[in-house]
């Protein structure tokens, strides 16, 4: 299946690059588990041990998160300073920032969370953190690191044990939240759209998932003949930084898709859009948001580009949207 | 495309509902203490370290901390020391340091009374008699190296100095856990799947599991030694003697403020003069083990004498005098009539500062020549005299990078020794204690676990290979020196030499080492330190320090003809392109 996929890699890349923009692959919703690729979950599955080894399979990963996290933070307190009614008040959001718990008191949902290394950050940073995967090992690798951690732990707090973060993992799809109560003040999917059939049905069930007024936030990797090189040619072939077959090149996204998929109303029961207007291609900052996110080799970190540097969100980008409160 | 499901998937997600029930949040854990850091080691780095952490508010609001220390901190507490005594264990704080200090809060807690400027720092070959001067009006652009309308090179202090008002420091933020008298007994990793913690035994019978474990804990690191970092190193073939010294103002009548070091490299090691008060100095002067150890069995007249003559007298005459004080008849009379002897065969004037004998006995005009040397010590602070080895020493890394090592990181002296020619050793750890504290606070801030290797990666970053060139160079001044082999001195002596020392000198001596961001605790990434950013700043005052010294450096050849002067010259202007 997946080991034999170069040859299937190169005759993708040839009709993605000739290809240069698509809306998002859809198919008819029939079934719960309809985004999930089970080549994609065996695949993830049978690397599930490795999730925390910070030198191995995962490594590009680890060093990406805190930069992750920064792009989640910062976007979070714009959002407050811009709700903020009268810019004299000392905002909530800043007293916890200031205290590290900047999510504080926010229900997030980690969709597609694998060994856990965003929901456990989201967590420390004081979010009531709900991380599901389409794997159940995942999911068990999750558990078990989380469990090591006193912050996570269900003891009763004594003085010689340490603070109470929630966080909880639960082997389920977006798709099967969809149909409990249960909606959060934030979505998070990172570097999960890549792997997962019908991306229009996956960003509908995460849409859904969003609070009013909610954020959702996704990393992902466009579909350009530098990602190609980047992460299937250099990554996975030539460098085997990361395991051969990890990505496929044609479901990769263009940060314009995205955008794209969020000016039109994101489902039926929405009137209208969460994006309302373009400059340039470009929503407003209160709107949405592309960030190109680029790794430095000679630095081993990965950095946030800066809005708008040309050419930076060709690979690997993260993407911020909102939720109106009346749609 | 239909929906596949594989068997494992399809067990998965028919097993879902059970999976539903059994949501938890994880498995109660046994009953040992939990912290976030342990700091083993309360001597100046690991005190520092506590400081710097609680100076940043997300970690003094998240993170539970405990330091442990095997000695009493109680008495470094209650130091109340003589107004006119002083410890033997002195250090000079450069300026980025006291930068430091300031801003986590402590250099407002240490008593200033008991701390001393430097302005100038005069260095010079003891064979050759090449000098080099340093002096604070050289720094231009450095902010901050002014107090009380002081320019300063760096700050002499005692250590218990900075050590209390680290601990008044902590005592006043209160989120620091200080377990002392109390010593590491054992560190065992806890055999847990996927990874387990340090569990570190105290001689009081507690096991603390911690997050993270830093060794502040001096050379033989317990913590090093847990982790399995292998360090790279050896022992000088030296000691150095330490002392409290006596002596009239500088420059007697014009009471000229004592505010420069003096140190001269003889080949048995370096001496250096190092000012506290208008009449007390501190010596550190690093030599051969066997003269230290006569010399700490001797009426400490004797080292009061060996000390003056050791500033003054020709290299030859300090080597006789070495043989004379490991004879059987080196009482000080004796001493005083080989110096006096020495003095006379070379022409040395008895009115010149050179003479050990006259200038004391002035009418409140000091010889001419007062400023080139260390005023005369007349007396040694009774139980002051110890001595040191001396080492070179560099942890492999700073941060266990193995499994076993996971969660570790080493500061201060458990990461390096260094010679204390430079005077160094102390800054490098307070630059770690920054850069450490810096890189916790980045891993808060984001909710990144401070004990993994993506927390603690750039803290090694920032600070192994600036202390490695610093430990290079210091190793590298010592072993020139230590050598009077003809052509080397000669080299010396006509400058050729002392352009790539100059390099080093100032390197090591004057801005090198010290806390070295003033923004460590601010976490926007614009800001954050980073080892690459801050060379730059550094290679330019690297460049001003060196045309500030250039005129020196033309002095230093003076005499020794055009050929030195304008290698200097050529080379100097080629760092400065650089
Ligand atoms: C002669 C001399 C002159 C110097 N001059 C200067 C100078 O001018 N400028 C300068 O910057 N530096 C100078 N230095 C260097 C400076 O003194 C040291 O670098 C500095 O003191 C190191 O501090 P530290 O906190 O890392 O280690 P230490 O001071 O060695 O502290 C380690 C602490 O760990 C504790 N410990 C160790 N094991 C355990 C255990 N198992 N359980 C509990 N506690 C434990 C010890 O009790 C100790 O308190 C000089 C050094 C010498 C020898
Ligand atoms: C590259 S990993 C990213 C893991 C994690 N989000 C991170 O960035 O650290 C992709 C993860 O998405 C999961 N996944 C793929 N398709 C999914 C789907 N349709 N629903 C939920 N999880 C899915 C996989 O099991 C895998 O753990």
């Amino acid at each position: 299946m997946r080991l034999q996929g170069t040859s299937k890699h190169c005759a993708l890349v040839i009709a993605g690059v000739r290809r240069s923009r698509r809306p998002l692959p859809q198919h008819p919703r029939h079934s719960s588990t309809s985004t999930i690729n089970a080549d994609e979950i065996s695949h993830f599955s049978r690397l599930s041990s490795q999730w925390w080894d910070e030198r191995g399979e995962f490594a590009l990963l680890h060093k990406m998160n805190p930069v992750r996290v920064q792009f989640v933070r910062g976007k979070l307190l714009e959002a407050a300073r811009d709700d903020a009614v009268s810019g004299h008040e000392e905002l909530e959001i800043e007293r916890n920032d200031n205290a590290g718990r900047t999510l504080d008191g926010l229900d997030v949902l980690d969709v597609g969370c694998g060994g856990g290394l965003l929901s456990e950050s989201l967590s420390r940073l004081g979010a009531r953190t709900v991380g599901v995967d389409a794997s159940a090992s995942n999911i068990a690798i999750a558990s078990m690191h989380a469990s090591l951690d006193p912050w996570f732990s269900n003891a009763t707090p004594s003085s010689s044990t340490p603070q109470r973060k929630y966080l909880e993992y639960r082997h389920a799809s977006a798709e099967d939240l969809v149909q409990e109560p249960k909606r959060f003040d934030v979505v998070c999917s990172m570097e999960v759209l890549e792997h997962v059939d019908n991306p229009a049905g996956f960003l509908r069930s995460c849409a859904e998932l969003v609070k009013p007024g909610g954020h959702l936030f996704l990393s992902t990797i466009s579909r350009t003949p530098l990602s190609y090189l980047l992460t299937i040619f250099a990554a996975e072939q030539a460098l085997r930084l990361v395991a051969p077959g990890t990505h496929t090149y044609n479901k990769f996204v263009k940060p314009s898709e995205l955008v794209d998929f969020f000016c039109k109303p994101v489902s039926s029961s929405e009137s209208k859009p969460w994006i309302t207007r373009l400059y340039d291609g470009s929503p407003t900052r209160r709107e949405a948001e592309v960030r190109g996110i680029v790794y430095v080799p000679w630095k081993g970190e990965w950095m946030l580009a800066p809005r708008g540097a040309p050419g930076a969100t060709a690979c690997n980008y993260l993407f911020w949207v909102r939720k109106p409160l009346d749609c | 495309m239909p929906c596949r499901l594989t068997p494992l998937i399809r067990r998965a997600v028919l097993s879902k509902g059970r999976h539903r029930q059994s949501r938890r949040l994880f498995a109660t854990h046994s009953n040992n203490d939990e912290w976030d850091i342990v700091i083993v080691g309360g001597g100046p780095n690991g005190l520092a370290l506590a400081s710097a952490l609680v100076a940043s508010q997300p970690i003094r609001e998240s993170l539970r901390i405990a330091l442990v220390e095997a000695a009493d901190l109680d008495k470094v507490r209650q130091w109340t020391p003589d107004s006119d005594t002083y410890s033997n264990r002195v250090s000079s704080i450069t300026n980025a340091s006291k930068d430091f200090m300031q801003k986590i809060g402590c250099w407002t807690h240490v008593d200033r009374h008991r701390t001393n400027p430097i302005a100038e720092m005069q260095v010079w070959d003891g064979v050759s008699d090449s000098r080099i001067t340093f002096s604070a009006s050289d720094m231009k652009h450095q902010v901050n190296a002014e107090i009380d309308g002081v320019k300063a090179i760096a700050h002499m202090t005692e250590n218990l100095n900075i050590q209390c008002g680290l601990l008044r420091n902590l005592a006043e933020r209160g989120a620091v856990s200080i377990i002392d008298k109390v010593k590491v007994s054992q560190i065992v990793r806890e055999q847990k799947e996927g990874g387990g913690w340090p569990l570190v035994h105290t001689s009081d019978g507690r096991v603390l599991r911690t997050r993270l474990l830093v060794g502040a804990d001096g050379f033989n690191s317990p913590v090093r030694a847990y982790a399995g970092i292998e360090s790279f190193g050896w022992s000088y073939d030296t000691r150095a003697i330490v002392a409290t010294l006596f002596h009239p103002p500088r420059g007697l009548g014009l009471h000229v403020p004592n505010t420069t070091a003096y140190q001269r490299f003889l080949p048995t090691g370096p001496i250096a003069f190092l000012p506290l008060t208008s009449t007390a100095s501190s010596l550190v002067w690093s030599t051969k083990p066997d003269l230290a150890e006569a010399i700490s069995k001797s009426d400490p007249a004797v080292l009061a004498t060996m000390v003056n003559a050791a500033f003054r007298l020709p290299e030859i005459s300090m080597r006789h005098l070495h043989h004379f004080l490991l004879g059987e008849t080196a009482t000080i009379d004796a001493l005083l009539e080989e110096v006096r002897w020495r003095e006379r065969s070379h022409d040395i004037d008895p009115h010149s500062a050179y003479s050990t004998f006259t200038s004391t006995s002035q009418d409140g005009i000091p010889p001419g020549d007062y400023d080139s040397i260390p005023p005369i010590v007349t007396s040694i602070q009774p139980g002051s005299i110890a001595s040191f080895p001396i080492r070179f020493n560099h942890a492999e890394s700073y941060i266990g990078e193995s499994d076993e090592g996971a969660r570790t990181a080493l500061i201060g002296d458990a990461a390096h020794t260094i010679h204390p020619l430079a005077g160094q050793g102390l800054n490098m750890g307070l630059a770690d204690a920054d850069a450490l504290a810096a890189c916790v606070h980045n891993a808060v801030v984001l909710g990144n676990d401070i004990g993994s290797r993506t927390a603690l990666i750039p803290y090694a970053r920032a600070r192994y290979f600036e202390n490695h060139k610093l430990l290079a160079a210091t190793d590298k001044l010592h072993k020139l020196y230590s050598t009077t082999l003809g052509p080397v001195v000669w080299a010396r002596s006509v400058g050729l030499e002392v352009v790539n020392e100059l390099d080093s000198v100032k390197e090591a001596l004057m801005m090198s080492a010290g806390g070295n961001s003033s923004s460590s605790y601010d976490p926007s990434p614009a800001n954050r330190s980073n080892a690459g950013d801050s060379l730059w700043p550094m290679a330019a005052r690297g460049v001003e320090v060196l045309s500030g010294t250039f005129d020196t450096a033309k002095l230093v050849g003076k005499g020794l003809g055009g050929l030195a002067a304008s290698n200097v010259t050529k080379l100097l202007s080629s760092y400065a392109k650089r």
